[in-house]
């Protein structure tokens, strides 16, 4: 069962895979536009294991991915420790709702590309710059998710409680929190989704290092191979962080291993 | 009323005002701009240790009168004691199996029963026996590591009677619990719980719209009217345990509450 989910998984990239090579291979799609797959190949290896000198991108992989990860994790932490309690509090008290509910559906209506220019001339180019940019785009869908579900739990478990003695604050994380736990899950895989495409177009800014620095590195250089490497490691990771995400959530509560 | 209610066998009226009294009890909700009479001067009492059903239609009510004495409604006017003392809030002294399911769905059985142990005193050791000691109580004895949505609906509410009778509550507040059950479950249930009442020393309160599970249960079941909003009549149910459902008695009573609602 697991074998044939994983062969499953991995079907449709390698339909797309096949047809990519045969377009190369008989010159349908010309290799100034899209690189032939062998040669994404061969400059992924290089930009991951090769040794500076090489070439101009060999073996940058490693710095590049430790920026990234650290701009993404720092922003999305920043998301998650705003938006989880004041999605709670949204979600549970009708007066703090109404009194933050405006300004946010407002904010989130503002395409995050918008923040670009005003960020950079509040934080400059660089790290500060993008760690923004991933908090506020990650933000919005945490808290949605986290009201949904802090909204949607019944009275019942509420009074379930109090008349087992959980008093009204201790009821916050031994019955609000776990109930509500598949949506906060759900808001924070999306925003670790999200954190991935905001941190290149933080990236895109200037900045030395990263993931998404190298992309623009690339385009400015017409090194189209690299592009498109750039663009399959961020898949990759994206994806990567998303099962590791959703693994140690399961591993820290009860709730999200019974529940997801 | 009929002879049938001549002979009371139990508690007279004075020891029954001491434990539950509830005193021109009214409340009323807000909707559609106008207030909705839920209650109208009800008053009633319960001795220590006896089984009271209260029975009528749904909507007349019943919850409501539950959900005050739970402390998880404040009435618009009239009195609640307990021992004397006005209830103000969920209290130890009470316990509520609700109607729906409401264990916590990311618990294991036995989570579930330990839930309202965890302020208590006693250690996680005696926890664990504790626990199974009423696990075994309510006959569910090798389904303690089961999460609530892999039991059926007759052995949640076992779990619910459990995890609230642990916390030995004077007062068990019952709200249609058995409402959802098939018929033969809903029996093996019912004897379950006057076995565990009959050991223990609980009042209950049993909120129903079931004749036979009235009679089959109660001590005395008290009838509340859908109209007036009142307790319009009260049937002391004096045969003896187990009572027999096929028996012309048991048959009478039923035909006489039947006829008050």
């Amino acid at each position: 069962m697991k074998g044939r989910d994983t062969l499953l998984a991995l079907l449709i990239p390698a339909v797309i895979l096949t047809i990519w090579y045969v377009v190369s291979e008989t010159g349908i799609i010309p290799v100034y536009l899209l690189p032939h797959p062998g040669t994404i190949f061969h400059s992924g290896a290089l930009y991951i294991f090769g040794t500076p000198g090489q070439g101009p991108y060999a073996g940058r992989f490693l710095n590049d991915f430790i920026a990234s990860l650290g701009r993404v994790l720092l922003g999305f932490s920043i998301a998650a420790a705003l938006g989880i309690p004041l999605g709670i509090m949204s979600g549970r008290v009708a007066l703090v709702n109404r009194l933050v509910s405006t300004t946010i559906n407002g904010l989130r209506a503002v395409p995050g590309i918008c923040w670009l220019p005003l960020a950079m001339i509040w934080f400059g180019i660089g790290i500060k710059t993008t760690v923004f940019l991933v908090a506020m785009a990650a933000f919005f869908p945490i808290y949605l998710n986290t009201l949904t579900g802090a909204r949607l739990i019944g009275p019942i478990y509420f009074q379930a409680g109090a008349m087992l003695g959980v008093s009204r604050f201790r009821s916050i994380f031994a019955i609000l929190i776990p109930m509500a736990m598949p949506n906060i899950i759900a808001g924070l895989r999306l925003g670790m989704g999200i954190s991935w495409a905001y941190l290149v177009l933080g990236e895109l800014t200037g900045v030395p290092n990263g993931l998404g620095a190298v992309i623009m590195d690339a385009r400015m250089l017409g090194q189209i191979d690299i592009i498109v490497v750039g663009i399959l490691l961020i898949a990759l990771i994206g994806r990567m962080c998303d099962r590791l995400l959703f693994f140690a959530m399961r591993l820290c509560f009860k709730s999200a291993k019974r529940l997801t | 009323m009929t002879s049938l209610t001549g002979k009371i066998l139990k508690a007279p009226d004075e020891s029954r005002k001491s434990f539950l009294e509830i005193a021109d009890l009214s409340h009323s909700f807000a909707g559609n701009g106008r207030d909705r009479r839920i209650l109208n001067h009800v008053s009633f009492s319960i001795a220590r240790g006896e089984l009271v059903c209260l029975i009528g239609q749904s909507g007349c009510g019943k919850s409501t009168i539950l959900n005050i004495i739970a402390g998880f409604l404040r009435p618009t006017s009239g009195h609640c004691l307990l021992e004397g003392k006005s209830v103000i809030g969920p209290g130890p002294d009470r316990c509520v199996v609700f109607q729906e399911d409401a264990l916590f769905p990311w618990l294991t059985v036995r989570e579930n029963i330990a839930f309202g142990l965890k302020s208590g005193s006693l250690s996680l050791k005696g926890h664990f026996e504790e626990v199974d000691r009423f696990l075994e109580l309510v006959d569910l004895q090798g389904y303690g590591d089961y999460l609530p949505r892999e039991i059926s609906g007759g052995m949640k509410q076992r779990v619910a009677l459990a995890r609230v009778l642990i916390r030995s509550p004077q007062l068990l507040l019952m709200d249609e619990p058995f409402g959802a059950l098939d018929a033969q479950i809903r029996e093996n249930i019912q004897e379950l719980l006057i076995k565990l009442w009959q050991k223990g020393s609980q009042t209950i309160l049993f909120v129903t719209h079931d004749v036979q599970e009235a009679i089959a249960l109660a001590d005395r079941v008290l009838l509340l009217e859908h109209d007036s909003r009142q307790i319009r009549e009260e049937l002391v149910i004096p045969l003896d345990r187990p009572r027999d459902r096929g028996s012309e008695m048991f048959q009478a009573y039923c035909r006489q509450l039947r006829q008050g609602l």
